[in-house]
């Protein structure tokens, strides 16, 4: 029987500071054999149990994309317990990886449709797997149009700003990054998610948008969405509620009869409203 | 079958041989099952033990894994448990709930090695229930004190004596250590007329109850039915079905292993959020989320009941919050549909 | 005793149908013999719901803090006590509550009214005013109350509500501070002592009933549930962290601690929770002169300081 609970060793090759005040960091693992990353096929939505030996584990999604070989990202917030001992961590050292987990974007279904990835916060790192894999030249004609709108509340606070600036001049895609509040040499746009949003106005024509930030983010982006003519069943979104176990027995996830951990985190907006509002 | 009771602490001693052999034993003034030094530690004269015999198969604590971590990685040591175990004198309710707990640590997805490992590995003696207790409502719930749900050798206590009903494989193998003899027609009209005579008089109306719980979710009923809940683990930690739990670690340093624990759904804890948002944060919902995970999540997901009526959590409330009246309440209730 | 609870009736039905309250806590007949249940009514009409007999165990002093609404609340001597307390800390805005003190006679163990039974399930049960009457499938019994007092209704000195606006009965005999049971623990060794407390709580399930009914425990996260930095280990199996969790509740309680025994009955596995309680009840009284709950002019004994306060757990003295 394969043990659900067993970590893969996983060596820590880049610890990097993302955010300018320094509470998020993007780790970059490595797998330890070929053998090791085959047991891990994973897909851009899905997430996996990081372990610190001797603290604990906690869950965060996988901010790489498979196409990106012999390795898995992640970028932690420091909260608690193990969050801020990965922080802690110094490069070379290893770390238990437990996954991957949970569903994931479906990307069958989204072949041949436009994408409106939608971002606020540090909830971009699943949403940057999703793009860096439909950007890859490999599965880049699956797909149709690829509108980003990526907002945070400062310049110093926006995630993965080297890759940003790639695809600002790439032409397969429309990057549209925000900040809420006016800043020194930040000469882009300015305006909260849901406002720009509804500026760049994308067209639910055969389209579908995948959204993930803050709750009242979120809450104001919906009504733009169903303005622009979005249906729940078009619109998508990555659930973060206290987990453990992630393999649906530890009971701690559910909304109504459904566990976060194993039956999502990915939901539509339509099978969101089916369930209670426990999230 | 018939095996007499003065042979019983005899047959438990054979079995040790084999088997690690649990029963029911005293503690202070109520019974607990514990891993038994001598066949003569087991009482067979009790009403239902404090805490369900699903700490054998599930274990309030246990270690998953150990580990060592140095400059060349991390070496890890699984820890599973697959002692061959035998449970004696569990009762009927605490059998079916192991039917159910096998849906939660084997579902869609899923195998939990530890857990499967220690079942596969059980045998199940029951024993039915003369004198079901005031607290007792197995017949509502699909059991009954005699019913045979999971169980390897169900023992009827007719006396002096057990007419003992050989149930499957593992407890033919089991009972070839006990000094039986046939059941005679007298004896098994004993049986027959020990069952008939078990009477479980308290009851509860699941008719509906699912349909009204689909649609009740946000209905005002949970405020004034969790009111005295004072939010403690004693309902959760004494039921047979509750399976919830955290996983920690216990290291110094790097060196040291991974745990888990059993956890409640009753604890603010349980479900708060990384941000400090939570999801379930006052003791209504977390009371709603543990009566809609018995009498419909797992329903949903299992298409059974998750509560085998053993009476526990309505003897360990520490304010007599019973489990039988909040249904009849909700029972009760207009139903409404808000969302 | 039945004069008693049409009086607390009576109190709530008015305070309700003048609108004095929106909502009166008091006790009503429970699902099992020998057990009542924390009752909230809203209305008069279900004032009538109300009971008062020796199984009215709970401290519903719990219930009272921070509350917004306007309460009335049935008070025991015990729970009047924690209601002072709990006022001294702020918790409680007298001006919203009604106090319907009732002079308590003691509640009874179930637990000690099953060993009598030698665990025979009870299915009925009549109180009388001195004697229950128990009845099982094949036995009668009848025993008489004060034999199966919970202990710290037995030991109690505070029987009569210190603070109320109303008192249905008239007060009852009050009895002599004794300490004799925690004199004769302290009398024993070391070892002995650690044994004893070892024992108790190997049997600890964690369910941490007994923090969630003492009416004192209400830090907004608990030190057993914090998990920077873990003080605790969160592992029932770990005796050792059992005594832990107890022995840090129970300091936090010293001076505030009003020897209610909530945490005690609340205990599913029956764990001697008084021994180490009460000890700290007498510590305070004997090191502070302090007893908890009692006067609203008395200052909290651990959150004063006097240059002359001993202090023999820093300086042998
Ligand atoms: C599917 C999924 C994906 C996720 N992806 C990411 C991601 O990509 N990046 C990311 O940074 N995060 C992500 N998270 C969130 C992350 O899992 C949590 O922040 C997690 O709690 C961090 O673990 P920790 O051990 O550092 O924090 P913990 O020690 O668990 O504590 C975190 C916070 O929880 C609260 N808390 C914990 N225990 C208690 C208690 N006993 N009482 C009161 N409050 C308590 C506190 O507010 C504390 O600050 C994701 C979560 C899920 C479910
Ligand atoms: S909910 Fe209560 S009665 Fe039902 S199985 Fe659990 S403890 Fe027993
Ligand atoms: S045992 Fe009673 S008080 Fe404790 S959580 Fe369960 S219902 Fe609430
Ligand atoms: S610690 Fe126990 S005895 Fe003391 S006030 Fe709290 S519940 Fe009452
Ligand atoms: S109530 Fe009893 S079993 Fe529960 S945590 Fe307290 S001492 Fe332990
Ligand atoms: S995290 Fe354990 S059930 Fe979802």
């Amino acid at each position: 029987m394969n043990n659900p609970y067993l970590p893969l060793p996983m060596k820590l090759v880049k610890n990097f500071t993302e955010t300018e005040d320094k509470l998020i960091h993007t780790f970059t693992l490595e797998f330890q054999s070929e053998e090791d990353e085959k047991s891990f096929a994973y897909t851009p939505g899905q997430f996996a149990e990081l372990c610190v030996f001797g603290k604990g584990e906690a869950p965060f999604g996988i901010a790489s994309s498979p196409t990106e070989k012999g390795q898995l990202k992640f970028s932690v917030a420091k909260v608690g317990v193990v969050s801020t001992a990965l922080h802690l961590m110094e490069e070379g050292a290893t770390v238990g990886v437990r996954g991957p987990l949970g569903n994931s974007f479906p990307m069958e279904d989204l072949k041949g449709k436009n994408l409106v990835v939608i971002g606020g916060g540090f909830a971009f790192t699943t949403l940057r797997a999703l793009s860096t894999y439909i950007l890859h030249p490999d599965n880049r004609a699956d797909f149709g149009d690829l509108t980003v709108i990526y907002g945070a509340r400062n310049p110093g606070l926006l995630l993965y700003k080297e890759e940003l600036a790639e695809w600002e001049g790439r032409s397969d895609i429309n990057l549209v990054q925000t900040i809420d509040r006016p800043a020194d040499g930040w000469d882009g746009r300015v305006g909260f998610i849901p406002a720009v949003v509804e500026e760049v106005a994308p067209s639910a024509e055969n389209t579908v948008a995948i959204i993930c930030g803050p709750p009242v983010m979120i809450k104001f982006t919906m009504p733009v969405l169903e303005k622009l003519g979005f249906k729940p069943e078009q619109t998508i979104m990555s659930l973060e509620n206290r987990m453990k176990c992630g393999i649906g027995m530890c009971g701690r996830c559910n909304v109504g009869s459904q566990y976060v951990c194993k039956d999502g985190p990915v939901f539509t907006r339509s099978q969101l409203l089916e369930l209670p509002n426990e999230y | 079958m018939i095996i007499t009771k003065q042979d019983i602490p005899n047959f438990l001693d054979s079995l040790k041989n084999n088997y690690q052999v649990f029963a029911p034993v005293k503690q202070d003034n109520y019974t607990m099952f514990k891993a038994i030094t001598s066949g003569s530690d087991a009482i067979l004269d009790y009403s239902n033990s404090k805490i369900p015999p699903k700490g054998i198969l599930f274990p309030q604590t246990e270690e998953l894994f150990s580990y060592k971590v140095d400059k060349q990685g991390a070496h890890l040591e699984e820890k599973i448990d697959s002692e061959q175990k035998v449970i004696f004198g569990i009762r009927p309710c605490d059998a079916k709930s192991i039917a159910l707990l096998d849906n939660v640590f084997n579902n869609d997805k899923y195998e939990d090695p530890y857990y499967l490992t220690r079942r596969e590995n059980t045998v199940l003696v029951g024993i039915g229930c003369n004198q079901p207790q005031s607290t007792c409502f197995c017949t509502s719930v699909e059991g009954g004190p005699f019913d045979t749900t999971n169980l390897d050798l169900l023992l009827v206590d007719i006396g002096d004596k057990y007419v003992v009903e050989v149930l499957t494989d593992k407890g033919k193998k089991v009972l070839t250590s006990a000094a039986c003899s046939d059941a005679s027609e007298a004896d098994k009209q004993a049986a027959a007329k020990t069952k008939e005579s078990a009477t479980v008089v308290s009851k509860v109306n699941l008719d509906g109850l699912k349909q009204k719980l689909d649609s009740n979710f946000y209905d005002e009923i949970w405020d004034s039915i969790s009111e005295k809940c004072i939010g403690c683990a004693a309902c959760t930690y004494s039921c047979p079905t509750c399976h919830c739990f955290d996983i920690v670690d216990e290291a110094k340093d790097c060196d040291g292993c991974r745990v888990r624990n059993w956890d409640s759904c009753m604890f603010p804890e349980f479900t708060i959020h990384g941000s400090g948002h939570n999801p379930r944060p006052s003791g209504k919902e977390r009371f709603r989320n543990r009566v809609m995970h018995k009498f419909k999540y797992f329903i949903d997901v299992n298409n059974a009941t998750a509560c085998v009526g053993c009476g526990r959590c309505i003897q360990n409330c520490p304010v007599n919050l019973d489990i039988r009246e909040v249904l009849a309440d909700i029972q009760g209730s207009e139903a409404r549909s808000v969302s | 005793m039945s004069g008693i609870e049409n009086a607390v009736q009576d109190a709530a039905k008015k305070l309700l149908a003048e609108n004095k309250v929106d909502v009166v806590i008091g006790f009503a007949q429970g699902s099992q013999p020998l057990r009542s249940t924390p009752a909230f009514i809203r209305k008069p009409e279900e004032a009538e719901k109300l009971t008062w007999n020796c199984t009215c165990e709970n401290n519903l002093a719990n219930y009272l803090r921070k509350k917004e609404q306007k309460i009335g609340v049935v008070v025991k001597g015990c729970d009047s006590r924690s209601i002072l307390a709990l006022m001294k800390e702020n918790q409680i805005n007298r001006d919203n509550l009604y106090i319907i003190g009732v002079p308590c006679s003691g509640m009874i163990d179930r637990k000690q009214v099953a060993d009598l039974c030698e665990g025979k399930e009870i299915i009925a049960a009549e109180c009388t005013d001195d004697a229950l009457v128990l009845k099982g499938h094949d036995f009668e019994k009848t025993v008489n109350i004060v034999d199966v007092l919970h202990r710290s209704c037995a030991a109690c000195t505070h029987k009569n509500p210190v603070i109320y606006d109303e008192m249905v009965a008239e007060a009852v005999t009050e009895q002599k501070e004794d300490f004799a049971d925690i004199e004769a623990f302290e009398a024993k060794s070391t070892a002995e002592r650690r044994a004893y407390l070892s024992q108790e709580l190997s049997k600890c399930i964690r369910c941490y009933a007994c923090r969630n009914a003492c009416p004192m425990c209400y830090c907004e996260q608990c030190f057993v549930d914090c998990s920077t930095p873990e003080w605790v280990g969160k592992s029932a199996s770990d005796i050792q962290d059992n005594m832990l969790f107890q022995a840090v509740r129970v300091f936090h309680g010293a001076g505030r601690c009003t020897d209610c025994g909530a945490c005690e009955r609340a205990c599913p596995m029956g764990i001697d929770l008084r021994i180490l309680t009460r000890k700290l009840v007498k510590d305070a009284k004997e090191l502070f002169d302090a007893e908890a709950g009692v006067k609203m002019e008395d200052k909290p004994a651990l959150s004063t300081f006097e240059s002359d306060d001993p202090q023999p757990f820093l300086v042998k003295e």
